[in-house]
């Protein structure tokens, strides 16, 4: 059993809907982290959202949550992954879409508007998990242009967007605008695993 | 004393589909004719359909002539989206000619038309309009019906003319025309040449290519008495219609 961070749920406290949230973690730790911020949201804040995985497939991260007790009923997941695994769309989640390739990044956006276009959720948040792993197919200005459309685009709506990245694997011209856009910073970078 | 006086404002036929009204600053402008143009599975019938949905849901009349696929097979493909309801067809909000059945009342059985074909054509379309009060058309596709015109000439007379008198009739209508990509790469919109320059606006739908994969984009290259935006569009095709988000500009295929 994991042992979640309490204090990123004092963190997110403190921020409001239209609010983008940087999350910097390690490479070991960016599940815990993930977790602690998922728990609060929908226990806590009553919170609805979308899960964007980019780093691994949607049935593993929905598997991993259940098993640590976070119900991920008012979750929607895109999948960006499994796509591009011979078998990897099958899923016996109704919770989770398919997007064909994590370079077809308009079409997250597109998709997770659909969701909070049909959701009956009234607070919701969208959860892109990660940047570094969007990093390895796509180029880094376009990276950097979708991040910057990707924030705005849910601060407008009041959508809670919070952006995982572990920084060393994360392009400085990328880091360097997710700094300027991101209104917060959950720092879980640094940690030292015993 | 000064006086000032209120911009004259086009009235618009707004699509009601998603983004695209905000491209077009508002609508179509009412009783235009436009070429919906773009390469197979750009979404060009889904978006046309969407486009008599949202017409529908306002209390409007609307029409479709189908000449790519018989009406049985269109509305099998189309029910599957959120966005459309059968009872739609039951109430008469929307109705589906298909044209194969058009030319057989009309004793067009010939392969080609000629200028009285094309004349008595145009009658029974501008006729259906009339009488049933049709403010939405969309025709599916003209690339289609146009093959059976030999004539470039013929072709600009059929769609200048049809143009002009579905416009006298209020008609807002989107003519979806089949294009080949290499065609949009040099900037063609139409597959005959001639109908891009009759139509008051071009909406053209295709694919750009990014690492293997097609990404659908739909941009407004020409939109008479509007200000619109030009720029290319992400298309996603989601059961509650088409919804449209501004392409990356660094992944939106540069030349």
């Amino acid at each position: 059993m994991i042992e979640m961070d309490q204090k990123i749920a004092e963190q997110l406290s403190e921020v409001s809907l239209n609010s983008a949230i940087q999350v910097r973690c390690g490479t070991s730790n960016s599940f815990t982290v993930a977790a602690s911020i998922i728990h609060p949201l929908i226990t806590v804040f009553e919170m609805g959202g979308v899960y964007i995985s980019a780093s691994r497939a949607a049935n593993e991260v929905i598997e991993g949550l259940e098993g640590i007790g976070i119900s991920t009923e008012k979750i929607q997941f895109l999948d960006m992954v499994s796509s591009g695994i011979h078998g990897g769309t099958d899923t016996e989640y109704e919770n989770v879409a398919y997007i064909d390739s994590p370079i077809m990044l308009e079409s997250a956006l597109l998709r997770t508007m659909y969701f909070m276009r049909t959701t009956t959720q009234e607070r919701n948040f969208v959860f892109l998990d990660s940047v570094n792993a969007l990093a390895i197919y796509n180029e880094e200005r376009m990276l950097a242009e979708y991040l910057h459309t990707f924030v705005n685009t849910f601060r407008q709506r009041d959508v809670l967007s919070i952006i995982l990245n572990v920084p060393d694997q994360t392009p400085p011209g990328v880091l360097a605008n997710l700094d300027l856009y991101c209104s917060d910073l959950i720092d879980r970078g640094q940690i030292v695993i015993n | 004393m000064t006086t000032t006086s209120a911009a004259y404002v086009r009235d618009r036929c707004v699509t009601g589909i998603h983004g695209l009204d905000e491209i077009l600053r508002g609508g179509i402008p009412y009783g235009s004719t436009v070429l919906a143009a773009g390469s197979c599975g750009c979404g060009k019938t889904t978006l046309g359909v969407e486009f008599l949905v949202r017409g529908a849901e306002n209390g409007e009349a609307c029409a479709h002539f189908t000449a790519t696929e018989p009406s049985v097979k269109l509305l099998e493909n189309i029910r599957q989206f959120e966005f459309f309801d059968m009872r739609m067809i039951d109430k008469g909000l929307i109705n589906v000619f298909d044209m194969d059945v058009l030319y057989s009342w009309l004793g067009l059985t010939k392969s080609t038309f000629d200028l009285g074909d094309i004349h008595a054509l145009i009658k029974a379309i501008t006729d259906i309009v009339n009488t049933i009060g049709v403010t939405r058309l969309v025709i599916d596709s003209v690339t289609t019906l146009c093959y059976k015109i030999q004539s470039d000439q013929l072709i600009r007379d059929f769609l200048f003319t049809l143009g002009k008198r579905l416009s006298t009739l209020g008609c807002t209508t989107l003519l979806i025309s089949e294009i080949t990509s290499d065609k949009t790469r040099l900037n063609m919109w139409s597959s005959f040449g001639v109908e891009e320059a009759i139509s008051d606006g071009i909406i053209v739908m295709g694919d750009v290519e990014r690492m293997g994969h097609l990404l659908r984009y739909l941009q407004v290259v020409k939109m008479r008495g509007t200000q619109h935006s030009r720029a290319k569009y992400s298309v996603e095709l989601t059961p509650i219609g088409v919804m449209l988000t501004p392409m990356l500009k660094w992944g939106a295929g540069h030349m």
